[in-house]
């Protein structure tokens, strides 16, 4: 209902196409097609018997995020329960454009338009994640079941949430606090064949009444336990994991401000394939050189040496106060414990230590000013925020040597605004960084401790623009820099890192990374089509990489290639494309499509695993109602992962008995195409309602590898799968 | 203004707290690793005149190998017992290596390989516990025989294999590969 002057607000709306119908007693209704979110200011003129002409506002509240300009995508509500019991790597492929570089089933990192670890930031429940995101086998420590809403942005976006995001950023965000008093939850059950996984995951909440109004409180927790995956014809020893996970809310929200603490543990103990164990290079090409792996054994929930043992706490506390005059003003701070310890296998002497241990704690300060948008008289909008981010992070190492240990301080001081005015919008965005960092290292000759000391400072902006064609047509188009400081590990790396069968060496003289993104995206929503279509080009001046060195290292256990991080100018250009055509009513056909082209101008070659093309295409059909159930749908869906034929080339040579290679250890793996399936209902159970998923992947069983899946030189990838997904939600109202 | 004050003070006393920064970086822990081999030594006696014996030694073999002592110099024509032993020298006192390998033989197989043009010809003597269809060999203690005058490398490998020995290489991976110059004149 409008107020007096006609305008009125809708908040809180999910994502995805309304119908509006503006309607007022003695003039005719207008009916409008809206797509959230997308829309900012509507006026709509609603005609009469020639009497007058009514303006109506429609405002909503979108979140910061979705505010921005930048390319993004979302996952959530029914698409994300769709992925429920996966890692959050894992999950995060569902959306157009992403990837992710795997080591084994159960450790996944997300390759966003083809960058990945610290050059993808993320922000877990609006921190910004801090673990050991440097190495290709750390995978993100975070609960996918903590989130109801996963936000890709795409393109280089550290204007707003800080440097290094030169790839894009990946939100996490928890479901909203209840508001009503009483006590809910909701119980998530995931079952899979392969692997014989299970996972339960469950959510109580609540909120007070009376005094305690404002108050209110959540728990959450995950287990989950797999064994042995399987490939079409063998299990692959060792790739049992687990995952014990448990998170804490409390909430005050008062009419105009509000506090907040939050503490989450992430704790996961992930087994790694034996078959892909190797001592040196000459056992590394006997494992390529079999078609399969020698040891064979049946399914287990052993998980013994070489594994990982990881755990991640996050304590946050945020405080906001907000005014009708001033806007919002929020203040978070967090700290970060990242412990992790890496197993190798042990031969003779029973070690029960580690041969790797990281411990990082990082401190995080964060204040944001979101002003209230301001209406100046020609009917345009002006919103903002402007903000300053600290960190402080230190890092402890013990045992083996990959990295060292270091202090590092970085601060950041933001602005953001933006106009809209009828069909446009525009952004524009500046931010200076400043980044110190500090690495000790031991002399042990002398056992005396010597550092060395780094620091950088860069400023970036961001220009965008959006332009309504039609009410259903709107072209956005994104310019942004960005940067990275290299990182400790670029810097100072300096070990046999095992198992990656490679003795990596750090370079101190490496430039920062500077990015120069270009986006241009189309969205279209008609009655029977829609369309999203992006369009891509970031180049990247010092982008680091490790290079193989010509001269392998030789060590007790044999030969091992070596690499040195080097810098190289890096174009990644590409397009992502969402279609979906309605057939008919019921019937629907989805197609997602992500072509990425990856260069490297220095060498003037290819580039190292960067994610080859590829289209996922889907056939949904939907009835309201069947019998006693809602929501019931069934699909069909063909995902094709062309080969990446832009690599580059292997080659390998012997001199002085060893080998030598350059380029990688095998060619990129051949095609491949799998078949998947999924129906999915509501029932009420008990009189609550219940939702059931029942997936299958792989439904062919058809033997592949994944180029981005480190233990393609050892075994075929994941066989067929059939998971079942239970999730209830539970209500008591006071 | 006032209740934002306290929240923010609240949070920087919670912050403060449970932040404090102890500088634990400044403290550099050495390089340790469980399973560092740095010294293989090969000690050889003439089975017809145990007076005659030879020895050799790598050092260092975890970081830059030092093969100046690593030389076999032996007689053509002979029969040798050979016995190995592996020392890890990061630790006080060192670590009898061979010791640890001998209580775990059942998943331990050493593979010497002389070069093509190195008359030498070697057969290992000690066996494991590996039940049916074992015992397989171990490798610490082996026969050599020597031919016809020549030189060249004598490869040295240890394998592990633990569930998997089978009494070939193929199985496992490499703990140690490394090579002894051979000399027989």
């Amino acid at each position: 209902m409008t107020d007096s002057l006609g305008r009125y607000h809708l908040t809180e709306l999910c994502a995805g196409v309304y119908t509006v119908e503006y309607r007022y007693i003695g003039y005719n209704s207008t009916v409008l097609r809206v797509r959230i979110p997308n829309e900012a200011v509507r006026s709509v003129i609603l005609t009469t018997n020639d009497i007058n002409l009514a303006t109506v506002e429609v405002t909503e509240h979108r979140s910061e995020a979705q505010q921005l300009l930048q390319t993004q995508t979302e996952l959530s509500g029914a698409a994300l329960d769709q992925t429920r019991g996966q890692s959050l790597g894992e999950s995060l492929k569902a959306v157009t454009g992403m990837y992710s570089v795997q080591t084994g089933p159960s450790i996944s990192k997300p390759v966003i338009h083809g960058l990945y670890s610290n050059r993808i930031l993320i922000l877990n429940n609006g921190v910004r994640q801090e673990d050991q995101q440097w190495g290709n086998e750390h995978a993100p420590e975070i609960d996918q079941f903590v989130a109801s809403r996963l936000t890709v942005i795409k393109g280089a976006a550290s204007i707003r949430y800080g440097s290094d995001a030169i790839g894009g950023v990946i939100l996490v965000e928890p479901r909203a606090m209840p508001t009503r008093p009483g006590i809910g939850g909701e119980v998530n059950l995931v079952g899979a064949t392969n692997g014989r996984m299970g996972v339960a995951s469950g959510i109580l909440e609540g909120a007070f009444s009376k005094k305690l109004t404002g108050l209110s409180w959540r728990v959450q927790g995950t287990l989950k336990r797999s064994g042995y995956v399987k490939t079409p014809h063998y299990y692959l020893e060792n790739t049992s994991y687990r995952e014990r996970n448990f998170s804490a809310d409390l909430h005050y929200d008062h009419r105009n401000w509000g506090a907040e603490v939050f503490f989450s543990r992430f704790d996961t103990r992930i087994g790694l394939f034996t078959g892909a164990q190797v001592g040196s290079l000459s056992d590394l090409y006997a494992a390529i050189s079999r078609p399969e792996p020698l040891s064979q054994p049946g399914f287990s929930y052993a998980l013994n040496r070489p594994y990982q043992q990881v755990s991640h706490d996050l304590l946050k506390g945020r405080a906001y106060l907000r005014s009708d005059r001033w806007g919002t003003l929020t203040l978070t701070v967090a700290r970060q414990q990242n412990n992790r310890e890496e197993y190798d296998y042990v031969a003779f002497s029973g070690s029960l230590n580690p041969e790797l241990y990281l411990k990082l704690v990082t401190q995080t300060a964060d204040l944001v000013w979101e002003h209230r948008t301001r209406t100046n008289r020609k009917g345009g909008a002006f919103s903002g925020s402007m903000g300053f981010n600290g960190l402080t992070q230190g890092n402890v190492r013990r045992y083996l040597f990959l990295i060292p240990n270091y202090r590092n301080y970085a601060g950041g001081l933001f602005a953001i605004e933006r106009y809209t005015h009828n069909r446009w919008t525009v952004e524009g965005g500046i931010r200076y960084d400043y980044r110190w960092l500090r690495a000790y290292f031991l002399n042990e000759a002398t056992n005396k401790t010597y550092f060395t000391t780094h620091h950088w400072r860069n400023a970036n902006g961001s220009l965008g623009a959006s332009y309504e064609l039609r009410d259903n047509l709107t072209l956005t188009a994104n310019l942004s820099t960005a940067w990275r400081a290299s990182n400790v590990a670029d810097l100072y790396s300096n070990g046999l890192h095992q198992s990656a069968v490679a003795y990596e060496r750090g370079n101190p003289a490496l430039r920062p990374e500077q990015a120069y993104n270009g986006n241009l995206a189309l969205a279209y929503t008609g009655k029977r089509f829609s369309a999203e279509l992006g369009i891509y080009n970031n180049l990247i001046n010092n982008y680091i990489y490790l290079k193989p060195d010509s001269v392998p290292v030789i060590r007790q256990r044999g030969a091992f290639p070596s690499y040195t991080y080097n810098q190289v100018r890096a174009t990644f250009r590409g397009i992502d494309a969402t279609l979906t055509y309605n057939l008919t009513e019921r019937l629907s056909l989805t197609s997602k499509t992500s072509l990425l082209y990856a260069y490297d101008h220095t060498n003037g070659g290819f580039l190292v695993y960067i994610p080859p093309n590829r289209t996922d295409n889907s056939l949904r059909y939907t009835w309201n109602r069947l019998g006693g159930l809602s929501n019931v749908y069934a699909s069909v869906s063909g995902l094709y992962v062309a080969r990446q034929k832009r690599a580059p080339a292997v080659t390998r040579r012997e001199e002085n008995g060893v080998v030598i290679f350059t380029g990688d250890f095998a060619p990129p793996p051949p095609a491949y195409l799998l078949l998947g399936a999924e129906a999915g209902f509501s029932c009420r159970v008990a009189g609550q309602p219940l939702s059931v998923i029942v997936t299958g992947s792989n439904l062919a069983n058809v033997a592949y590898r994944d180029y981005l899946n480190r233990f393609r030189y050892y075994a075929d990838d994941l066989g067929r799968n059939i998971s079942l997904k239970l999730k209830m939600p539970l209500n008591r109202a006071e | 203004m006032q209740i934002f004050k306290k929240s923010v003070l609240l949070l920087v006393a919670v912050g403060s707290l449970l932040g404090a920064c102890k500088k634990d970086e400044e403290n550099v822990a050495p390089t340790d690793d469980n399973e560092a081999i740095t010294t293989a030594t090969l000690r050889l006696t003439s089975t017809t005149n145990p007076a005659d014996t030879v020895s050799a030694t790598i050092e260092n073999l975890n970081t830059q190998a030092n093969f100046s002592r690593a030389t076999l110099n032996l007689k053509a024509n002979t029969t040798y017992s050979a016995v190995i032993q592996l020392w890890d020298k990061t630790q006080t006192p060192a670590l009898d290596a061979t010791a640890e390998i001998r209580e775990k033989a059942n998943e331990h197989l050493f593979v010497y390989t002389p070069a093509s043009g190195l008359n030498l010809r070697v057969n290992l003597t000690d066996q494991d516990t590996n039940p049916a269809p074992g015992p397989y060999p171990i490798g610490l203690s082996a026969t050599m025989t020597t031919g016809a005058a020549s030189s060249g490398d004598l490869n040295v490998v240890l394998r592990h294999q633990p569930g998997a020995k089978n009494g070939t290489a193929q199985p496992g991976t490499s703990d140690l590969d490394t090579r002894f110059p051979v000399v027989i004149k």
